[in-house]
């Protein structure tokens, strides 16, 4: 009898439930898929040690993080049911039925949603799990060799749980109202006129107007200050400090203008007569007042977690990006291996704080070394996953670098000092002086000062250039060329100087620049992920012996053999420990990274699918969740509203009119929480590019463009159903003949 | 008719009939109703509950369809109109007095009453003075300001019958418009539907099972089982003789009328 009752209840309110219902689903949809990412990855061929474990626990916290906000979701949609169905739970009792069964009866309604929920979510999770493998796939750079359908029995665990969890919860919750309601207020009240809470509308205009000043402050402190990443040791908490005050001015300032929108609407509209008193205007003003105000927290709370998800998503994809245009550029050679040379700095650090004992083995270089002929050693007996049974007998055997190596060189890289010195005499900030700029943001208080740019032989970078098949630059005695692979606003910098003319000076020389331009193609010293070449003043091998400067390092970057296989080459070198370098019982230096192309490839392109996946699912889960909680908070306005356009149509209102007006409504709702989050980005955005420069051009485009493309046909699909719905809950209201 | 220049029929409503239902569950709600209201008449429309005479507003109204039959107001045949035409109709020559006044929650008294000018696009400066003077008429001058939830529940009907009038429509539908007033609040709005009706010559038709508010009409129509069963005229009598007369019709109708009327 009760079930029935319930099912029935379940069929009637279907309208009222389909809101609980898709939000439910889809909720399971998107926790069961992301779930199964650990089996996408495997389908998609993606083995690489450790991205399985890395990406596990970070999607871990993330499941968590979704469930909060689902949980948030689901809570909110079964209060929109509850507040739909207490009458009818009044009637129950008023009728005799006892609370324990009108709970019941409750309950079993629940059930009967959730079940329905969670077979439709997996069913769909599954389906979207498999189109998420080809997404993988693609994100990863990878090809599915073998695409199997699959169903991961973890993530349905997970995801059963996880409702289970929220099932009784949001059952306790009903369970509550229940019992703590009043019949007098399930039952009553529904036709009384309700009361509105009116702000004095000057107030309001007050409000939004400090809300308008706080926001743009912000942005003026934001875009002055910047990231607090960049600030020294020293002035660290000092921005940070700053940087807290401008993230609460804005939070503060989102809120307020929001509180204050209603009234400022209302008056800027009563201003304009003959639009205010036209159609249905007024009443649409009114409406939003009415709302605005009990939802302008929450209106507060979407913009922000746009902001978040548009500039997570964002921000995410396009370092992403940066990182695989640039790779053939950070990474000219086949592999490339560095020897750091000790400086004064370094021993004296030994001497006096960390290991005096070990200094005593530690010596300055005087000159550099050869790495060419100083790279060997033996194969490394290691846990090399899966290969270590197979090549046992290799282990110990004797590597030499000359075994692979075809086309080599060696770039040295001295400090602008003499040998035992500790004063740079190129340094960033007094090139910005010459020429009158500002300090580069992404030099920021950096110690870039202290180390200064590095020195380089011409005959060393020609032949660098020469082998990756670029003219060589002829650079005279009294000539300078600077050189760099970061790309951005350094190598900007660094053009700037040499084609204004500006001079510097060396050692007591003054040379006059080489060229007009900084080739940041040729400009790497050495393979890297993200550039290894913050500047680098390339001048004559004569001037530079004689300038007799403090070498800092020297990276040998070495192209294998013709027709030699790039994988099996990396193999035979890959596990080498390199014999160490003396000078009479006494080091100069330590061996430096050793780093193949292909890793470095490998790397990014993971690197890239990280960032790419997490940024979309922290998105995606972000834009879904202010979606649906707009869409259910219009749903209820609409149905609370819905005798409003009873009498609108009784009194001679054609539904057109009707139409534009919860069209308008639910624009203001859905639109001015995304535009404010959209404003905050491009602020934010604007000053996350000039930082992220150092690594090179940042553009937002291509992925970034279709994410963000996704994202808005999820919002503005959300957006079209709402409104679909919404016409028809308030066709329905009008049909409804006011009865005898 | 009472005196000639009334005599221009307003409403013409001629073999109307309303069926709900279908398939041997048929319910017959009006059967063969005709009758003829003139401009400037104030009609009350009497029955119990189930009678059919709300059902006969609605249908009068164009908010609910006829079932055959036709309805001309001011000569034109509403039963046969398209639904954007209806509205417009609505709009134009109907004003609504409901039993709840009905007045929208979040919009001024003022606002309320211009609601039927602005969805009709009445230029800014010409709503003003309409709204100012149809308050003036009802007494209302003074809460044009508040929400309604700030006013009495007569206010709010005064206000509602303010929204009704403002248009200067050809008729004003009113239905059960003193059911949730207090017997003080009721005597106000009736008295100013009486007002308006004597002084600006404005055609009212009330629906009511209340014989009170029946008795401030000129004509009284009885509805029982979706037929008209008879009609009363006031003629020359002042109301409480008018009021007796109803009662006596009232009890007439049947036994079980005197719980439902």
């Amino acid at each position: 009898m009760l079930c029935k009752l319930a099912w029935g209840n379940v069929r009637r309110a279907g309208r009222d439930y389909l809101v609980y219902l898709l939000t439910l689903t889809l909720g399971v949809t998107v926790f069961y898929a992301f779930n199964t990412i650990s089996m996408q990855v495997d389908i998609a061929g993606i083995d690489e040690e450790g991205l399985a474990q890395v990406m596990g626990s970070m999607l871990g916290d993330l499941t968590y993080f979704l469930a909060g906000v689902m949980a948030f979701l689901m809570v909110y949609a079964n209060n929109f049911i509850m507040k739909r169905r207490k009458k009818e739970f009044g009637l129950y009792q008023v009728l005799g039925m006892g609370r324990g069964r009108v709970a019941t009866i409750m309950a079993l309604e629940t059930v009967i949603v959730s079940v329905v929920a969670f077979v439709a979510g997996i069913v769909l999770g599954v389906g979207l799990s498999q189109l998420m493998t080809f997404f993988t796939a693609s994100l990863f750079k990878t090809q599915i060799a073998n695409f199997h359908f699959f169903f991961s029995v973890h993530a349905f665990n997970l995801t059963l749980a996880c409702m289970l969890v929220m099932f009784v919860l949001t059952l306790l919750l009903n369970l509550r109202a229940v019992r703590r309601t009043k019949l007098i207020e399930l039952m009553g009240a529904e036709r009384r006129n309700e009361s509105i809470k009116t702000r004095n509308p000057w107030i309001a205009i007050a409000i939004f107007a400090v809300g308008v000043v706080l926001v743009g402050v912000a942005y003026y402190r934001l875009l002055r200050d910047g990231f607090p990443l960049t600030a020294t040791d020293s002035k660290l908490q000092e921005a940070m400090n700053q940087f807290g005050i401008t993230t609460a001015m804005v939070t503060v300032g989102t809120f307020a203008l929001f509180w204050g929108l209603s009234g400022m609407l209302i008056k800027l509209l009563q201003s304009l007569r003959g639009v205010y008193w036209r159609g249905l205007n007024m009443f649409t003003v009114r409406q939003l007042a009415a709302k605005v105000n009990t939802v302008c927290f929450s209106m507060g709370v979407i913009a922000m977690l746009l902001f978040l998800a548009i500039t997570s998503v964002t921000c995410g994809m396009s370092i992403a990006n940066v990182m695989n245009e640039n790779l053939e550029r950070y990474n000219p050679v086949d592999v490339s291996q560095t020897y750091v040379y000790y400086t004064p700095d370094t021993l004296d650090f030994y001497k006096e704080s960390f290991n005096p004992s070990e200094a005593d083995r530690m010596v300055l270089a005087d000159s550099t070394v050869d790495l060419y002929s100083a790279w060997h050693g033996d194969t490394w007996h290691g846990d090399r996953k899966g290969k270590s049974a197979d090549n046992n007998d290799e282990i110990g055997k004797k590597v030499n670098i000359a075994d692979v190596a075809g086309e080599h060189v060696q770039i040295d890289s001295y400090l602008s000092y003499p040998l035992g010195g500790s004063n740079p005499s190129v340094i960033p900030s007094e090139m910005c002086k010459t020429m009158g700029e500002k300090l580069p943001k992404a030099f920021g208080g950096s110690n870039a000062d202290a180390m200064g740019l590095f020195v380089t032989p011409a005959s060393q970078y020609n032949k660098l250039r020469q082998m990756m098949g670029e003219e060589p630059v002829h650079i005279g005695r009294d000539q300078y060329l600077l050189t760099c692979d970061m790309g951005g606003e350094l190598v900007d910098l660094y053009t700037k100087y040499m084609a204004g003319g500006h001079a510097l000076t060396l050692g007591g020389h003054t040379l006059k620049p080489a060229a007009d331009k900084s080739d940041e193609d040729t400009a790497a010293i050495a393979n890297s992920a993200m550039g290894s070449n913050p500047g680098t003043v390339v001048v004559a091998d004569e001037l530079l012996s004689q300038l007799n400067l403090q070498p800092y390092s020297s990276s040998l970057l070495v192209n294998y053999k013709q027709g030699m296989d790039t994988t099996e080459a990396d193999e035979s070198i890959k596990y080498t420990v390199l014999d160490n370098l003396l000078v009479d019982g006494k080091e100069s230096g330590s061996w430096g990274t050793f780093i193949t192309r292909s890793e470095m490839y490998t790397q990014a392109a993971q690197m890239n699918g990280l960032i790419s996946y997490l940024a979309i699912y922290i998105g995606f889960v972000l834009v879904v969740a202010c979606a649906a909680i707009l869409s259910i908070q219009q749903l209820s306005n609409v149905a609370d509203g819905s005798r409003s356009y009873r009498v609108l149509a009784q009194i001679g209102c054609d539904d057109r009119q009707i139409r534009h007006s919860v069209m308008a409504q639910q624009a203001v709702f859905f639109l001015f929480p995304l535009a404010l989050g959209l404003a905050h980005s491009f602020v934010a955005l604007k000053v996350i590019i000039e930082l992220v420069s150092i690594f090179g051009n940042m553009s937002i485009g291509g992925t970034v463009g279709l994410t963000c493309a996704i994202f808005l046909a999820a919002y503005g699909g959300y957006f079209l159903v709402t409104y679909l719905m919404s016409t028809g809950m308030v066709q329905a209201a009008i049909a409804t003949r006011y009865s005898e | 008719m009472q005196t000639t220049h009334m005599a221009t029929p307003v409403l013409e409503v001629a073999h109307l009939e309303k069926v709900y239902g279908a398939l041997g569950n048929v319910t017959r709600a009006l059967n063969d109703v005709s009758f003829t209201v003139n401009r400037g008449e104030f009609v009350g429309i009497m029955g119990a509950s189930g009678s059919g005479k709300s059902t006969l507003l609605n249908c009068v109204s164009t908010i609910d369809s006829a079932t055959s039959g036709t309805i001309r107001i001011n000569g034109q045949d509403v039963t046969r109109m398209k639904q954007a035409k209806l509205s417009q109709f609505r709009r134009e020559e109907l004003g609504f007095i409901f039993q709840d006044s009905n007045l929208l929650d979040t919009l001024t008294a003022r606002e309320n009453i211009a609601l039927p000018l602005t969805i009709a696009r009445t230029n800014s400066a010409e709503i003003s003075t309409r709204v100012q003077d149809v308050a003036a008429r009802l007494s209302i001058s003074q809460v044009l300001g508040k929400y309604p939830y700030q006013m009495s529940g007569g206010q709010q009907q005064r206000v509602a019958a303010a929204r009704a009038l403002v248009t200067d429509p050809t008729m004003i539908m009113a239905d059960e418009p003193t059911g949730a007033l207090d017997s003080k609040s009721a005597r106000l709005l009736l008295e100013s539907l009486e007002a308006l009706n004597r002084r600006l010559r404005a055609t009212v038709l009330m629906v009511t099972h209340d014989s009170f508010a029946a008795s401030y009409t000129s004509r009284v129509l009885f509805i029982r089982d979706g037929k008209i069963f008879t009609e009363l005229r006031r003629g020359d009598t002042d109301r409480r003789e008018f009021f007796d007369r109803i009662m006596e019709v009232v009890a007439m109708m049947g036994g079980e009328g005197s719980d439902a009327l």
